[in-house]
């Protein structure tokens, strides 16, 4: 056996350096790639663009916003992994998902030279949530897989919900005019 | 062979958790790791309490004391470092022990009929019955306790 002193993670091979970004939700810290983010917004300057979606069953859903005609599905961070629920003040808008995340603050952006797997000691739902760890000035931080916030069948589901809500708001428009 | 899979006479580390003592065979444990910080993130694998950082990798920390003696590891703490097999490779992993551990070379006895399935055997030293734990059998055990002497409460999920 040996016994030795504290370590820092080593980047085994070389890697390109990948932006990151850092955000918070709850007490917890997380990273997600910055070119998997479009945009980054207050949650006051979607007030009037968001629509409420009562018929979710996904409980980290509850809005849906409208941009470039595609429906974006609102993930609560907190929610989504189970953490206690906060009031988020940004949505972070993913380029290639139609999804947006609130979350409570940006840390900052940092460059890290690798994205450490996950061990496989982590075989639940936290494979799908996560694209590997990054080892950020002494922190391990989870870094976001874009595609783990909704699978393609609850982007379905939640399709036809909305597509359903969206023709009864038609139909309530214009009985009302 | 007295025990499932080990030699008569083996080497073995001695753990101690809680304030009972268990035993690994030691061809499988790498390194006795000073109290580092635990990483902890939203995850939801039974057991895993986070993660350190040891000798340039992430290593995952299982805790299992809520299974061996019923209740959770104190916070200050050293981590064994030990091999486990998955399918398709071995990982290190990490499980927080009390203090010192010993390596002793000893026989090893059938375990009870009525011990748990990640009891393999167990070694008779200085007068003390010491389990020798399987850890494959014991990292893949949903995290409720199984009887033990000191088992306080059932365990729920460890989830940081």
């Amino acid at each position: 056996m040996r016994f030795a002193s504290h370590d820092t993670v080593k980047p085994k091979r070389a890697h390109r350096a990948e932006a990151i970004i850092l955000f918070s939700a709850g007490r917890q810290t997380f990273a997600i790639a910055a070119d998997s983010v479009q945009e980054i917004r207050s949650t006051d300057s979607l007030a009037g663009a968001a629509f409420e979606m009562q018929q979710s069953d996904l409980p980290e859903i509850r809005h849906t916003i409208r941009r470039n005609h595609r429906t974006y599905y609102v993930v609560n961070a907190c929610a989504h992994f189970r953490l206690p629920v906060t009031r988020p003040t940004l949505v972070l808008i993913l380029r290639q998902m139609r999804v947006a995340v609130l979350v409570d603050r940006i840390e900052r952006m940092v460059e890290v030279s690798a994205i450490h797997p996950l061990p496989r000691a982590f075989a639940s739902d936290e494979r799908r949530w996560y694209r590997g760890l990054a080892y950020v000035d002494d922190h391990v931080i989870p870094v976001l897989q874009p595609s783990g916030f909704l699978t393609p069948e609850e982007f379905e589901r939640l399709d036809r919900i909305s597509e359903v809500f969206g023709a009864q708001h038609k139909m309530q428009g214009t009985v009302q005019a | 062979m007295s025990a499932k899979g080990i030699p008569d006479l083996c080497s073995f580390v001695l753990l101690q958790v809680g304030s009972r003592r268990f035993a690994l065979p030691a061809g499988s444990v790498m390194e006795l790791a000073p109290p580092v910080h635990l990483h902890t993130f939203p995850h939801n694998s039974p057991l895993v309490a986070g993660v350190i950082v040891r000798r340039g990798r992430i290593v995952p920390v299982y805790d299992a004391a809520e299974i061996l003696i019923g209740r959770e590891s104190p916070m200050h703490r050293f981590y064994l470092i030990a091999d486990r097999n998955f399918v398709d490779a071995s990982e290190p992993i990490a499980i927080p022990v009390n203090g010192e551990c010993e390596l002793v070379t000893s026989k090893v006895q059938p375990p009870n009929s009525d011990d748990p399935a990640y009891m393999c055997g167990k070694l008779d030293v200085e007068s003390e019955q010491i389990p020798v734990l399987d850890l494959e059998l014991l990292l893949a055990m949903p995290a409720v306790p199984a009887p033990g002497p000191e088992r306080a409460s059932v365990g729920a999920q460890v989830q940081p």
